[in-house]
C-alpha cells in the first residue's frame, strides 16, 4: 500500500495544475469576496463576514479535490492500470486505501495553508487550534472519502466535472457557506443539517471564536465520519463493477 | 504448471468462455490465437485473476498453492505505466507491490533495467520516451518478481522491427531461464516464431491446441508457388491448382516430386519459369482453416 501511495504523491506533487485548484483559486477568490464583501463595513461587522468567509471558502474549495480523484481514477481504468494492479497481490482494499491516502495529505494540507492565510492576512482568530485541527482531519477524511466513492462510480470526467460542481457549489449555497444561513429560507435552513459543509463550516467558526465546548464537536464529527465511512463502504462495494470497466 | 478446468465465463446472456480446459508445461510458450471476440482476453485476465467471478477452476499444480498471484507477471496490451514519473519508479513501484524491498528491489530493479535495455534512461521520464521504449518498460515491470508465468497480451503492437526482435530476444531468454508465457498476439509469424505450442480459441472455446509444426502439418497442404507461361504440366496427376497472385499454387502431398516434373515439363517446351518455389506452411493458413476468413465484429 505504500508502494501506491508515494508513487500518488510523487505525481501529484508534480503536477502544477493541482497547485492552482487547490491553493492559488481558493486564496484569489478569498480576497475577492472578502473586498466585495467588507466594503462600507467596518469593526465587529466586517470581522464576522472575514469569519464566515474564510472559514467558508474553505470548505467550498477542498470539495474540488473530486475533480482530480475522478479524473486520476478514470485514467487509471482507462489506461489499464486498475486492471494490472487487479493482478498483483494487493488487495482491493489496499490499493484504494493507497489511493485515498494521498489525497488526504492534500487536502489537510490545503486547509493548513488556507487556515493560516486567513490568520497572516486578515488576523482570523484560530482560539482552539486542537478543535480546529480535529474539524479539519474530519473534513479531509470526509471530502476524499466522498471523492474516492464519486471517482468509483463515475463514467466519464465530465460526468465528474458536473457532479462536483452540484456538490462543491450547490453544498456551498445551501450550508451557508457563502451568506449566513440564518438570512435563507427555513426549509433550506433545515436541509442544511444534512450537509457536511454546513457541519463543518459550523465547527470552524465555533472553533475559530473559541466558542467550542468538548460536546459541541461531537454531532458535527459524528455527521463528518459517517459521510466519510459511508463514501468508503460505498467505494468497497462499487470496485468489483469498476474493475469490470477497466481495460486491459 | 496450471491447469484450468472447465472454465466458463458469461457476460449477461453473452458467453465469453465455454468449458476451457487446459494444461499448461512448465518452460513452454503457449501461442494464444483468435479472432476478435473470441475470449482470449477474458481467458487471460481470468488466469492473471482479474476476473474473479467465473466457473471452473485454475490451478498451479507445481506450486504448494493452489493459485498464487506471485507466481504472475501480467503484460496487457495497453502501456499501463506512470508517464509522469521515471522508468526507475515505476520499476520501483511493480518491485514494491511485490513485496520487493531494500537491496533486493534495488538489484532487481537494475537487472531488469539491463534485460530491457533502459538502464541508460532510468531516470527519465515515460512520457519522454519512444513507443518500443515505452512497451519494453511496460514488459520489465511484470518481471520485477521474476514470475514463474508470464501473460503477454499483444506486447509488440504498434513498436518498429528494432524493438520487436529485441523484445523477442526478451522473451527467448525468458524461456531459457524456464518462465512459462502465454503470448497472445494476432501476428501468426510471431506465435511460429516464438512458441511451442498454439491454443486457438473462437466462440469461447478452444478449438485446437497442440505444437505448432504438428498443426502446420495437419492443417496446411504443402504446395509449390509457380509462376510463368505454359510451365504446368497437362497431367495434374497428383496435384490440384488454386490461383495465387499472378501465378499458381500447386497443392500436392509430394510438393519435390511435383516440382521435379515441373521442371521437365519446362525443359521439354523450352520454357522458363519465372518463379518457382516451395511454399512455406503458414500458421496463418491454419487459423483460417479453423476459424474462417469471414469478418469477425
Amino acid at each position: 500500500m505504500r508502494s501506491i501511495i508515494s508513487l500518488e504523491l510523487l505525481k501529484n506533487l508534480q503536477d502544477r495544475g493541482l497547485l492552482f485548484w487547490m491553493l492559488l483559486l481558493p486564496i484569489l477568490f478569498t480576497v475577492l469576496f472578502i473586498s466585495v464583501f467588507t466594503s462600507g463595513t467596518e469593526g465587529v461587522a466586517r470581522e464576522q463576514v472575514i469569519l464566515s468567509i474564510v472559514p467558508g471558502y474553505t470548505v467550498m474549495f477542498v470539495f474540488f479535490i473530486l475533480i482530480t480523484m475522478i479524473a486520476n481514477f478514470i485514467k487509471d481504468r482507462e489506461l489499464g492500470m486498475t486492471a494490472r494492479i487487479a493482478s498483483t497481490p494487493l488487495p482491493a482494499y489496499k490499493y484504494l486505501l493507497g489511493k485515498w491516502i494521498p489525497y488526504m495529505y492534500i487536502v489537510f494540507v490545503q486547509i493548513l495553508v488556507l487556515l493560516l492565510f486567513g490568520k497572516l492576512v486578515y488576523d482570523i482568530p484560530l482560539e482552539q487550534p486542537l478543535s480546529l485541527l480535529i474539524v479539519s482531519l474530519l473534513l479531509t477524511f470526509t471530502v476524499t472519502g466522498i471523492g474516492l466513492a464519486l471517482s468509483l462510480l463515475v463514467k466519464t470526467n465530465n460526468m465528474g466535472i458536473a457532479i462536483t460542481q452540484v456538490i462543491a457549489l450547490g453544498g456551498a449555497v445551501l450550508s451557508g457557506l457563502w451568506m449566513p444561513i440564518d438570512m435563507m429560507p427555513s426549509f433550506i435552513q433545515s436541509f442544511s443539517k444534512f450537509l457536511p459543509q454546513y457541519w463543518a463550516h459550523q465547527a470552524f467558526q465555533q472553533g475559530m471564536e473559541g466558542t467550542m465546548q468538548t460536546s459541541d464537536i461531537l454531532l458535527p464529527a459524528s455527521v463528518l465520519l459517517l459521510y466519510g465511512a459511508t463514501a468508503f463502504t460505498i467505494a468497497i462495494l462499487r470496485y468489483p463493477a469498476f474493475l469490470k470497466m477497466a481495460r486491459g | 504448471m496450471l491447469k484450468l478446468n472447465q472454465v466458463k465465463k458469461q457476460y449477461g446472456k453473452n458467453v465469453a468462455l465455454r468449458d476451457v480446459s487446459l494444461n499448461l508445461s512448465s518452460g513452454k510458450c503457449y501461442g494464444l490465437v483468435g479472432p476478435n471476440g473470441a475470449g482470449k482476453t477474458t481467458l487471460l485476465k481470468i488466469i492473471a485473476s482479474i476476473i474473479q467471478d467465473f466457473h471452473g477452476s485454475v490451478e498451479f499444480t507445481n506450486s504448494p498453492q493452489a493459485y498464487s498471484k506471485e507466481l504472475i507477471g501480467y503484460i496487457p496490451q495497453e502501456i499501463c505505466l506512470e508517464e509522469t514519473v521515471t522508468a526507475r519508479d515505476n520499476l520501483s513501484f511493480f518491485g514494491k507491490v511485490y513485496g520487493l524491498k531494500g537491496q533486493m528491489l534495488r538489484t532487481r530493479i537494475n537487472h531488469v533495467l539491463n534485460d530491457i535495455g533502459l538502464t541508460e534512461k532510468a531516470k527519465h521520464r515515460v512520457n519522454t520516451f519512444s513507443g518500443g521504449m515505452k512497451r519494453r518498460l511496460n514488459i520489465g515491470c511484470a518481471l520485477m518478481h521474476t514470475p514463474d508465468l508470464i501473460i503477454m497480451d499483444e506486447p509488440t503492437v504498434g513498436i518498429d522491427p528494432q524493438s520487436r526482435r529485441y523484445i523477442f530476444s526478451m522473451i527467448e531468454k525468458l524461456k531459457d531461464e524456464g518462465c512459462t508465457i502465454i503470448y497472445a498476439s494476432h501476428y501468426m509469424e510471431e506465435i511460429e516464431q516464438l512458441c511451442d505450442e498454439a491454443i486457438f480459441i473462437d466462440k469461447g472455446m478452444v478449438v485446437e491446441n497442440d505444437r505448432v509444426d504438428v498443426l502446420l502439418q495437419k492443417y496446411v497442404t504443402p504446395s509449390i508457388y509457380l509462376k510463368g507461361e505454359n510451365c504446368i504440366p497437362e497431367e495434374k496427376g497428383d496435384f490440384s491448382l488454386s490461383p495465387r497472385k499472378d501465378g499458381y499454387l500447386l497443392l500436392t502431398d509430394n510438393p519435390i516430386e511435383v516440382m521435379q516434373r515441373v521442371i521437365i515439363h519446362c525443359k521439354n517446351h523450352a520454357t522458363q519459369p519465372e518463379q518457382l518455389e516451395l511454399s512455406q506452411a503458414r500458421l496463418e493458413d491454419v487459423f483460417f482453416s479453423l476459424t474462417g476468413s469471414q469478418l469477425r465484429d
